[in-house]
């Protein structure tokens, strides 16, 4: 038989080989089989010599052809291999749930906080804070709250067993005398921050919480500004179709003094046009008086709520005490 | 404080529905707590004439009527025959409750059809109206009734009326009377207050003959009247009275005491009646003692209770006994009983501060003391007395002594304020004129005493005992103009400034790390047990007086009130936790200070289909959660010390060190403690001193260009001693600084087959590169060659064949 007939039984020999090969190491083996240094191929190729000369360029045309084709086919397989290797062994159940990794929750009260910080930073205003345990001076005193005022009842307040009796805070105002003290006007500050008071816990009531403070002295500040800066904070939090109301109330360390309520799809879907939201008023002038501001010079606003309330009507939770418990299923809905 | 709506319609005209008057008492400052409607006899029912009738077209023995309620006619179906056109009937209109016997359902009456014929309300038979037991035809009205007038009315009945229960503001004492209410009502719409006019029918014996008066402390009671009327008859008060008081919560006991009472209500002035004959003194002519009580002095009260009084405590005394505690309450031994003849009335002016001090140490809090405490008027004492005086002749007779016996000691100068009309403008930040300031203010009674151009100065009423400064003026402008009546300014912007402002963000920066890591952010109760806060400190602050032994002391750790929260999870079923909160401790003796606690108990992550079984938190764990917040924040070179004297919370734990400092120490917490909150399996606690954290952060960040040269790593696996710890293998290398070594990690810590007890295999691969060129093998096989030699050498390390 001549070497030119050899070839093609080889090659269709060696094509259905490689094609058949159902891994990488099965290739390599028909590699070597065929294509190698070893290969029957490659002794085809040595054979080349023995021909007369005349033969040699057909012959050695044919057996070229035939080994690009086999390096063909086995780029071919090559790929075919890898791909099956790298594909899942079994299809993916694309229904079930995935890997997942484990992501906290910042608390509702805290997100609340932010929110209201936020909306009070878009107008200038810049965050405070003040001690918890204070003293009757800061807490009551200075803010227009003398010793034999009906406002300031012991039963409410925390006194603690030390020396000096301090006490803990029962509002945030506190800060305001604390910050007035130490820088001159204008003051534009929002603190946040838990107080006190002795309160029996119950869904309403929980004898820690927290409060947001505002407090804005300037020149020529009056109570349209407070009624605005109401207006807008209270539209950020609860929604643009919030009303605001402003009720007459009192409290010592304001005059005149507000309470505001607010009216929206909420309110009304629990029943109440008006819902009492905080309190507020502008700056008492003894309250000026006693930080060293001259009255006829500044004037103010400051306002205060409830953070709880605020997260409690936000996301219709109905006992305050949930706050505090920290239970994961409660905590991981925020 | 309970007032009506009739019994405000008695001193001031308002033509307000009762809704509308608790919108505009709401918007006047008095906040309306709650309104209630009392319903009087025949609600719904008015005085009908019937126009006209004819047979009902579809029912033989109906009559179809056409009768007029007072605004017009309106049809009736109607079963009677007994009455003719032009009768006046009793007309129940749809919506009236039709009176029904005890225990029945109420019964509703509505407009409907009957036989097809539409009937918008009934004609009312005497047995219908419970009136008589006649129900063969209906009630013909006989006479000159008023068509359309209540039937209540034209029987003289009283009508319904609405309650309002106010809350007062300590500022407004005067809004304790239904006369301070009708005043505010008297300036909002211009009307005139009607006090109800007082006609004494006096004797010829005057009072000062009767009794006397000595006020022996006149800074406690600066003003003291007394009348007499002799010869009353005690007996239940008459209807009208009995059913206004039960109306507003007070209890009716008899004529004498409930006139007081409903002086008291109308007025917001306090008054007490004594029984003449039990007072006694010399002669036939008892004196009337104001003085402070004596150290241990007895007394009883109407109540029944006797106190232990001392000098802060100022009785009201005759010339033996004490007889009544001053503007608190009177006392057992002179009270009006049903056989008193003779009546002292007392009506005087007791010091605020006195009278909260004496009603807080007997417990005693009373109607009197209430207003006393808040500040009554000065200036009201003399005509309540005649108002009560007058009252009670009328209702339990007796004869009015002439005049009274009134000292007055302590003069009251009247008060007189300034306001500026430019001020008003300024802080209102609305223009108001001059001559409304002015109509606001003496529409509630304040008095001009000069004016000018740019202001006008006020003489304040008595019962304005809030009104001191201009400011307080001002407020009166506000709400008499309506705070709704200001407009809303856009908020102004301008940068603020405050210290705090900044680390307000750097918390906020640390809780969003903290979740990131898979912790949830809890916030643990302040006042905690003092049982949980021994976990962590011998002394603690605590409360004065604790409102339960679970909320007695202040935290000084986070951890007592995180355990807390396991304990809730973990008793609920919820087994995996990661918490952690960021919060204020405090520390007896220091400052309060702000820390961060983690707390990690149950499985790593959660539960996946594919993974094997699940694995549960361990110290490394706590460690990575710490470490990765750590870098995010911003702190930098923590060494990680155990502690080898143990603890009492950790049953193995170590400490976080920044230089010196303690930062905060971690651990994992002995069982026998986490069983007390219901924990199973490991729980790992960690407190870092947040305050301090913050002050060692270093925020600013810089770029470091990308490696341009291949690195080359070279693994070690070595057998070290159990007690050779990942930081003494550190140390070597840090000792022997290799040429161009830039990392370090152990990658494998292995226990078991071929390594022998007592020992560890510890594998580390050693990243060497060079920043300006490629490293060659020979270079880093020189330093690495010497690495191993110390590691074998220092460690007594076993290197073992890669």
């Amino acid at each position: 038989m001549s070497l030119l007939d050899e070839i093609d039984p080889l090659k269709a020999e060696a094509l259905s080989e490689l094609s058949a090969a159902y891994d990488q190491s099965a290739l390599d083996r028909a590699k070597g089989a065929w294509i190698g240094p070893q290969g029957k191929f490659t002794g085809l190729m040595k054979q080349l010599g023995s021909l007369a000369k005349e033969e040699r360029p057909l012959a050695g045309k044919a057996i070229n052809q035939a080994k690009n084709e086999l390096e063909q086919a086995l780029a071919t397989a090559r790929e075919r291999i890898e791909l099956a290797a790298a594909a899942p062994t079994v299809p993916t159940d694309f229904s079930a749930p995935g890997r997942r990794q484990r992501l906290g929750r910042l608390h509702p009260l805290t997100q609340t906080t932010e929110d209201i910080v936020k909306s009070f930073r878009k107008l200038g205003f810049v965050v405070a804070d003040g001690p918890e345990v204070e003293d009757e001076y800061h807490c009551f005193d200075a803010l227009n709250t003398p010793a034999d005022h009906p406002a300031r009842d012991a039963q409410d307040t925390f006194y603690l067993d030390q020396p000096d009796r301090p006490l803990l805070r029962t509002h945030t105002s506190s800060v305001q005398i604390r910050v007035m003290k130490e820088q001159p006007p204008p003051v534009r500050i929002i603190v946040p921050g838990r107080v006190y008071r002795r309160d029996t816990a119950d869904a309403t009531h929980n004898p820690t919480f927290q409060q947001v403070e505002g407090l804005y002295v300037d020149k020529g500040v009056t109570v349209s500004d407070l009624k605005g800066t109401v207006e807008f904070v209270f539209r950020e939090l609860m929604g643009p179709k919030t009303k605001i109301r402003f009720r007459p109330h009192y409290f010592s360390y304001t005059e005149p003094s507000f309470e505001i309520d607010f009216s929206n799809a909420l309110t009304r879907k629990m029943g109440k046009e008006w819902l009492e939201i905080a309190g507020c008023g502008m700056v008492h002038s003894a309250v000026f008086e006693e930080v060293g501001y001259d009255s006829e010079e500044w004037t103010g606003w400051a306002f205060g709520f409830g953070i709880e309330r605020i997260a409690m009507l936000r996301y219709g939770i109905n006992d305050i005490r949930l706050f505090y418990e920290n239970d994961v299923r409660f905590l991981e809905q925020f | 404080m309970k007032v009506t709506y009739n019994w405000l319609r008695e001193y001031v005209n308002f033509d307000w529905s009762p809704e509308e008057l608790a919108e505009r008492l709401t918007m006047l400052g008095v906040e309306v707590e709650g309104v209630e409607k009392s319903e009087g006899a025949f609600e719904g029912i008015v005085v009908g004439q019937v126009v006209s009738f004819c047979k009902h077209p579809n029912a033989d023995r109906l009559r179809l009527c056409r009768v007029n309620d007072g605004q017009g006619a309106r049809q009736i179906v109607c079963g009677a025959d007994n009455f003719e056109e032009g009768d006046k009937v009793a007309l129940a209109l749809p919506g009236t409750s039709m009176p029904v016997a005890e225990g029945e359902k109420p019964n509703v009456l509505k407009a409907g059809k009957i036989r097809g014929e539409k009937s918008e309300g009934m004609m009312c038979s005497g047995k219908e109206l419970n009136l008589s037991d006649d129900a063969d035809g209906i009630l013909i009205i006989p006479g000159e009734a008023c068509v359309g007038q209540s039937f209540a009315e034209h029987k003289g009945l009283a009508g319904s009326d609405v309650l309002y229960d106010l809350e007062i503001t300590p500022n407004r004492p005067d809004l304790n009377g239904v006369i301070g209410l009708a005043r505010e009502i008297a300036a909002l719409t211009g009307n005139e207050l009607i006090k109800p006019p007082i006609k004494l029918a006096e004797s010829s014996s005057k009072a000062e003959n009767i009794v006397a008066v000595r006020i022996d402390d006149a800074d406690l009671c600066p003003r003291y009247n007394a009348r007499v009327i002799r010869g009353v008859k005690v007996r239940p008060s008459p209807d009208w009275l009995r059913a206004r008081l039960e109306l507003v919560g007070i209890r009716p006991i008899n004529n004498v005491v409930d006139v007081s009472n409903y002086v008291m209500m109308e007025t917001g002035q306090p008054l007490h009646a004594f029984d003449l004959h039990l007072l006694e003194g010399k002669d036939s002519k008892p004196t009337v003692v104001i003085r402070r009580a004596t150290v241990g002095e007895k007394f009883t009260t109407l109540d029944e209770q006797e106190h232990k009084l001392n000098t802060d405590n100022l009785l009201i005394a005759d010339g033996q006994k004490g007889i009544a505690l001053a503007g608190v309450m009177g006392g057992l031994n002179t009270e009006i009983h049903d056989d008193t003849k003779d009546v002292l009335l007392e009506c005087a002016y007791f010091n605020p501060t006195n009278i909260r001090a004496t009603s807080k140490s007997t417990k005693l809090h009373t109607d009197a003391s209430y207003r006393f405490e808040r500040g009554a008027d000065i200036g009201v004492v003399d005509w309540a007395s005649k108002r009560a005086a007058q009252l009670i002749v009328e209702t339990a007779g007796g004869e009015l002594a002439l005049g009274s016996v009134e000292v007055s000691p302590g003069s009251v100068e009247p008060v007189e304020i300034k306001l500026r009309h430019g001020k008003v403008s300024e802080l209102l930040g609305t223009e108001l004129t001059p001559e409304q300031n002015i109509g606001y203010l003496t529409g509630l009674e304040l008095e001009t005493v000069s004016q000018s151009d740019e202001s006008a100065t006020f003489r304040i009423p008595t019962w304005r005992v809030d009104l001191k400064r201009e400011i307080d003026l001002i407020e009166e402008v506000c709400r008499l103009h309506g705070v709704d009546q200001i407009p809303a300014t856009p908020p102004r912007c301008v940068a603020g400034e405050n210290s705090f402002d900044a680390e307000h963000d750097v918390l906020a920066e640390a809780r969003v790390i903290l979740t990131g890591l898979g912790l949830n952010e809890a916030q643990g109760q302040t006042l905690i047990s003092g049982e949980g806060a021994k976990l962590v400190a011998a002394e603690s602050i605590s409360l004065e007086h604790p409102l339960s032994s679970d909320m007695g002391v202040l935290r000084q750790s986070l951890l007592p009130g995180l355990l807390d929260s396991l304990r809730v999870n973990l008793t609920r079923r919820k087994d995996d936790i990661a918490l952690f909160e960021i919060g204020r401790v405090f520390k007896p003796g220091c400052p309060e200070t702000r820390k961060l606690a983690v707390a990690l108990t149950g499985a790593r992550r959660t539960v996946f289909w594919g993974d094997g079984g699940e694995s549960k938190m361990d110290a490394a764990d706590l460690k990575g959660v710490l470490e990765d917040f750590l870098l995010r924040f911003g702190v930098h070179g923590i060494a990680w010390e155990r502690l080898e004297s143990g603890s009492s919370l950790f049953i193995e734990s170590a400490e976080m060190r920044l230089g010196k400092q303690v930062v905060g120490e971690l651990g994992q917490l002995k069982p026998a403690l986490g069983k007390q909150y219901e924990c199973r399996g490991a729980v790992l606690l960690a407190e870092l001193d947040l305050e301090f954290l913050l002050r060692c952060r270093t925020a600013s960040k810089s770029f470091k260009p990308m490696p341009q040269f291949p690195a080359i790593a070279r693994d070690v696996a070595m057998l070290v001693p159990e007690a050779t710890t990942h930081a003494a293998v550190l140390a070597v290398v840090k000792k022997t600084k290799p040429t161009n070594l830039v990392r370090t990690d152990l990658f494998d810590v292995f226990r078991g087959k071929n390594v022998p007890a007592g020992q560890k295999s510890v594998a580390y691969a050693f990243t060497y590169r060079n920043v300006e060129r490629t490293l060659t093998d020979d270079e880093v096989n020189d330093a690495h060659g010497r690495l191993v030699d110390a590691l074998r050498g220092q460690l007594v390390a076993t290197i073992r064949d890669s």
